[in-house]
């Protein structure tokens, strides 16, 4: 069964079309890297994968469900691309709200918190107010909102945004370890060469049609071109001329 | 513990602990005291009688106070989730959309309710030190009416947020508050005077406006009447329950087509 399954979904805010007939499948364990510049629709097509909205044409099943309804969303974790959360909580008091939204029970949440304030090492920061965090720290509290119910679908909106480099790293880490896990990642990013790194699969959105998707290995072929050049050239940017 | 009492009582801790954080409370606690405290020793120019000038004034400011703090803290319900993007992670759990919208909405009457009873515990000890009068059931009676009064203004303040920013919400319902408390009672009188389509105008307001007058009771704390019927009181809160259901099932229209 798949994971994440989009059919012919479309969506269109006044006359602008910001999903435009996109299929797509993510198969269970799979880290799919979803590709394209501001305003391709990546955003749009999350949104629609949390539930947020229906498509105006087309299917969206997640797990097999529906994701407006919150059985179905009770097995996805959702990283935002910017949140600032709440500033007047510290992130043990986030998780707990957060738990709590989740229907968690108090020593569910107290175990996970813990565990999970570690794996993201905010440990040391875990009684300070967010409103102290620096950009970085506020990406890895959300990493940690995101995994406290322990979903089977992670949906990653532009996670690497703020992080430094050991950070990244330690981000990929727990990413591929979620994988070994049985988790199915969907990944948005402009990082193309993180995103080279972590997926298994790729798909690029441009004016919110598919592309280009396939395999990370299949899509940047023998090594000659890496994502970037592909990228570029799926857009029909100059740069990606140099690779063609 | 079923799973949306949980996720209510979530909402209602992250209201509650808004406030505590945000020194609001202890905003409100200063203020009663430095309201309330003079009531105890105060005996205006030796004249008896004279205090309940000061009872008056001081009764007066306890309904600014929790008009602020019930406007203020349901008015910032729903505009900074939107602003600073932490709706988008809030609805992304497994919480509905209406669930949402009551524990907002129960999280900001909790703290304004929690705001009125820290007023109403200083002001009937110290009119209780003072006169020798401890909790006249007309004081019980006050402090329902007065949680109706909330329990109304916060579904208005909440309302307002799913469709105005803060300041602009608090500007209109303030005015529709206030307005209410000084004409909701002289309304129909005044249509009854009125061409159309001012006739109209009022006739509207009248039938559609919170009828907030209804729970005001200064005057008899003030003038020591006798409580009103209990039967009065409750047909009231009833109305207070009617009308902020009719304003949460709107809000809840909204905030259910509402497009993040």
């Amino acid at each position: 069964m798949d994971v994440v399954r989009l059919d012919g979904v479309s969506k269109a805010f006044g006359s602008v079309r910001a999903v435009n007939a996109l299929s797509l499948a993510v198969g269970q364990g799979e880290i799919l890297g979803f590709l394209g510049t501001n305003g391709a629709g990546k955003t749009t097509t999350i949104k629609m994968l949390l539930g947020f909205f229906r498509p105006d044409a087309g299917r969206v099943t997640v797990l097999g469900g529906d994701p407006c309804d919150a059985a179905t969303r009770r097995k996805i974790g959702f990283m935002p691309e910017t949140a600032y959360y709440y500033p007047y909580l510290n992130v043990r008091e986030l998780l707990a709200f957060y738990g709590g939204l989740c229907g968690m029970s108090k020593d569910q949440i107290r175990t996970r918190s813990e565990m999970l304030i570690a794996r993201v090492g905010l440990t040391d920061a875990g009684n300070r107010l967010l409103r102290t965090y620096s950009k970085g720290m506020l990406q890895r509290a959300g990493i940690a909102q995101a995994l406290l119910h322990d979903p089977d679908l992670l949906i990653l909106d532009e996670p690497l945004t703020g992080l430094d480099p050991l950070a990244r790293i330690q981000f990929r880490d727990l990413i591929l370890e979620l994988r070994r896990q049985g988790k199915t990642i969907f990944f948005s990013s402009h990082e193309l060469s993180e995103a080279e790194l972590i997926c298994d699969r790729v798909a690029i959105l441009k004016q919110g049609a598919l592309v280009l998707s396939g395999a990370v290995s299949e899509v940047a072929g023998d090594g000659r071109q890496n994502l970037e050049r592909i990228f570029l050239k799926v857009l029909g940017v100059a740069g990606g001329e140099v690779a063609s | 513990m079923s799973v949306r009492l949980r996720q209510l009582g979530a909402l209602i801790c992250l209201s509650v602990l808004e406030l505590y954080r945000r020194k609001d409370l202890f905003v409100v606690f200063v203020l009663a005291a430095v309201i309330l405290l003079p009531l105890a020793f105060f005996a205006p120019f030796g004249v008896t009688g004279a205090g309940r000038y000061v009872n008056e004034l001081a009764l007066l400011l306890v309904w600014l106070f929790s008009i602020v703090i019930g406007l203020g803290t349901s008015a910032r319900l729903f505009p900074p989730e939107f602003e600073s993007r932490t709706i988008y992670p809030m609805l992304a759990k497994p919480v509905a959309r209406g669930t949402v919208l009551l524990g907002k909405y129960s999280g900001a009457l909790a703290a304004s309710l929690l705001a009125l009873a820290v007023f109403y515990l200083a002001y009937g000890l110290l009119t209780g030190f003072r006169q020798g009068v401890w909790f006249p059931p007309v004081l019980w009676q006050a402090f329902a009416l007065h949680t109706g009064f909330l329990v109304i203004v916060t579904a208005l303040g909440l309302l307002g947020s799913l469709l105005l920013t803060a300041s602009a919400n608090v500007t209109l319902c303030g005015l529709l508050i206030v307005g209410m408390l000084s004409f909701g009672q002289r309304l129909a009188a005044l249509a009854a005077t009125q061409t159309v389509p001012g006739k109209w105008v009022l006739y509207v307001i009248h039938w559609v406006g919170p009828h907030l007058e209804f729970f005001d009771l200064r005057q008899r704390l003030v003038h020591e009447w006798p409580p009103i019927g209990w039967g009065v009181c409750a047909a009231v809160l009833a109305y207070a329950a009617c009308y902020a259901a009719a304003c949460l099932a709107l809000s809840g229209l909204i905030f259910k087509k509402k497009r993040f």
